[in-house]
């Protein structure tokens, strides 16, 4: 945790982003070596509720997630599931404090998420559209 | 020759460096201790001079006219520490209102787990049990949206967790999933009766269920069964009131120690958009003569809008008395396992602040007038009038 907090700043320092059309497009990405080339609604429900944790063709996701603080986390789970964040985080303490799954990493900015994508063969996230370059492919579009 | 100024720069290098090696191999997904917590804030009363209120069976006194914060508020401390990839070390300690009337935390869960393969965990050590949907998370008040799980459901199953292990696998079934899950274990439980305990734990639990999840959908029927260690405490009572050949035979009839407890149940849920809707059902069958055999239902309708959640709840319990009454002390003592009730719940939860809900809740219940085994205190008649209404506020609250 203490790490995290002096890692991020300096990850934020070396990449200071602009960050303010909200009505923007949300995209679900993954890493371009996954295999992985479109999903279904059901299966990126499945996914970031941690109900199953591989891909259909077997590699193991590792989904991440962005911070409460984020607009786009709010966004997303409205578009996915219609869903306030209040029920997200009341899911995810239900499945943490029964010991079955730990909720995902939190990153600050959707630029980490690419990275984290990047650096992880099964890596999952999110991003606004405009965010989404040639490091990662779209698999899923949430619609405005 | 290096000049001040690189030996300066230098050293903010060597520092830079230093934090991105710390930093480099503890990635967010790699975290290797957590520590969060959970914690409610409880006052609740009911409008009865009768009985008391609990919401289960492990409490020792409930609650009666005056505002009370013993049923409800509890507090939970959890850490988590990451050995490798795939084993995982966790402990729960809980304080909340006990069998002995104190708050002394107890150890709720503490485990190692090993996920060899991410559809797969295994653990051993102590462990919640789940075979009745959501009976693993009755603690974690932020986790639902009333105060309380449905008392008409929930109070048969006092005992929380097990010493013991579990196995649980899931499986993608196109756009489905599937899960299910085996578990063994001895009880750790203790209930409170008169003025003494009833020690079960040691009691041999196995079970399993298996789960359904489709889209917004998610359908689950389990199985467990229970073998009793030891006799009710009732010799210290019945002594003084029997001679001793009809206590032995007494004692002998009333015998749980060896007896199995089966509990059968159903679930569905429906959660997606702003509505929760969650329907289920139990069967509890009673081998022993002291206790009945009993079914409950339980309905829960939610509905969010921005920060509120209003809800509406209905749940009902009954149990079918045995047909054998040997003599009237004994009939006596049966009577207190007897159920027959019904209840309405209304309540609104405020999600105010980030991780913190606020939950206002009134629950009417309406009961027949012998139905005494939820409740405490029970009145020397053996009947009451069958009407209560418990009002109740919480505060609910989670850090991780």
């Amino acid at each position: 945790m203490m790490r995290r907090c002096l890692f991020l700043p300096l990850l934020g320092l070396a990449l200071l982003w602009p960050g303010s059309f909200p009505h923007a497009e949300l995209v679900v990405v993954v890493n371009v070596r996954s295999g992985v080339s479109a999903m279904t609604r059901n299966e990126v429900i499945n996914l970031f509720f941690g109900r199953t944790r591989v891909f259909f063709n077997g590699l193991e996701a590792q989904v991440v997630d962005l911070q409460d603080t984020h607009p786009d986390r709010g966004r997303f789970y409205r578009a996915l599931v219609g869903k306030d964040l209040a029920d997200v985080n009341a899911y995810w303490s239900r499945q943490l404090f029964t010991g079955r799954l730990q909720p995902p990493p939190q990153l600050r900015g959707s630029e980490e998420v690419l990275r984290w994508i990047v650096d992880h063969p099964g890596g999952i996230g999110y991003v606004d559209l405009r965010h989404a370059d040639a490091r990662v492919r779209v698999v899923f579009e949430l619609g405005h | 020759m290096p000049g001040p100024q690189t030996l300066l720069s230098s050293g903010r290098l060597a520092a830079l460096l230093l934090i991105l090696c710390a930093a480099l191999p503890l990635r967010a997904d790699e975290e290797r201790f957590s520590l969060q917590g959970f914690a409610t804030l409880g006052a609740s009363r009911s409008d009865s001079r009768e009985l008391e209120f609990v919401r289960d069976l492990s409490q020792a006194r409930g609650i009666g006219r005056e505002w009370s914060a013993k049923i409800d508020s509890l507090a939970g401390l959890q850490t988590g520490w990451r050995l490798t990839r795939t084993l995982e070390a966790s402990a729960q300690l809980v304080s909340r209102y006990r069998y002995d009337r104190s708050y002394v935390p107890e150890l709720t869960w503490a485990y190692l787990k090993y996920e060899p393969w991410p559809m797969l965990s295994l653990r051993a050590g102590r462990l919640g049990t789940d075979f009745f949907m959501l009976a693993d998370s009755r603690m974690v008040g932020y986790s639902y949206p009333t105060v309380r799980p449905p008392g008409d459901f929930f109070w048969h199953l006092p005992f929380s967790s097990i010493d013991g292990a579990d196995l649980s696998l899931s499986r993608s079934l196109g756009d489905d999933v599937l899960r299910g899950k085996l578990f063994y274990g001895t009880t750790t439980a203790r209930l409170p009766l008169a003025r003494e305990h009833w020690d079960i734990s040691g009691s041999a639990m196995a079970g399993g269920y298996l789960d359904y999840q489709s889209g917004a959908w998610q359908w689950r029927a389990g199985y467990a069964a229970l073998r009793f260690s030891r006799d009710l405490p009732l010799s210290g009572l019945l002594a003084p009131l029997l001679p001793p050949a009809q206590l032995a035979s007494t004692l002998a009839y009333l015998k749980t120690s060896g007896r199995r407890a089966g509990y059968y149940s159903l679930g569905l849920v429906h959660d997606r958009g702003p509505w929760l809707l969650q329907w289920m059902l139990n069967r509890i069958e009673q081998e022993s003569a002291v206790f009945e055999s009993s079914h409950a239902a339980s309905f829960l309708l939610a509905y969010r809008s921005g920060s509120l959640t209003p809800y509406f709840g209905y749940s009902l319990a009954r149990s079918s008395p045995k047909r054998e009454r040997p003599s009237p002390l004994i009939d006596r003592i049966m009577a207190d396992s007897h159920v027959d009730q019904r209840t309405t719940t209304l309540g609104l939860r405020w999600d105010f602040a980030r991780n913190t809900a606020l939950k206002l809740q009134w629950d009417g219940i309406r009961a027949s007038p012998s139905s005494l085994f939820p409740f405490r205190n029970d009145p020397s008649s053996g009947q009451w009038s069958g009407r209560m209404n418990v009002y109740s506020l919480t505060l609910d609250y989670v850090f991780r």
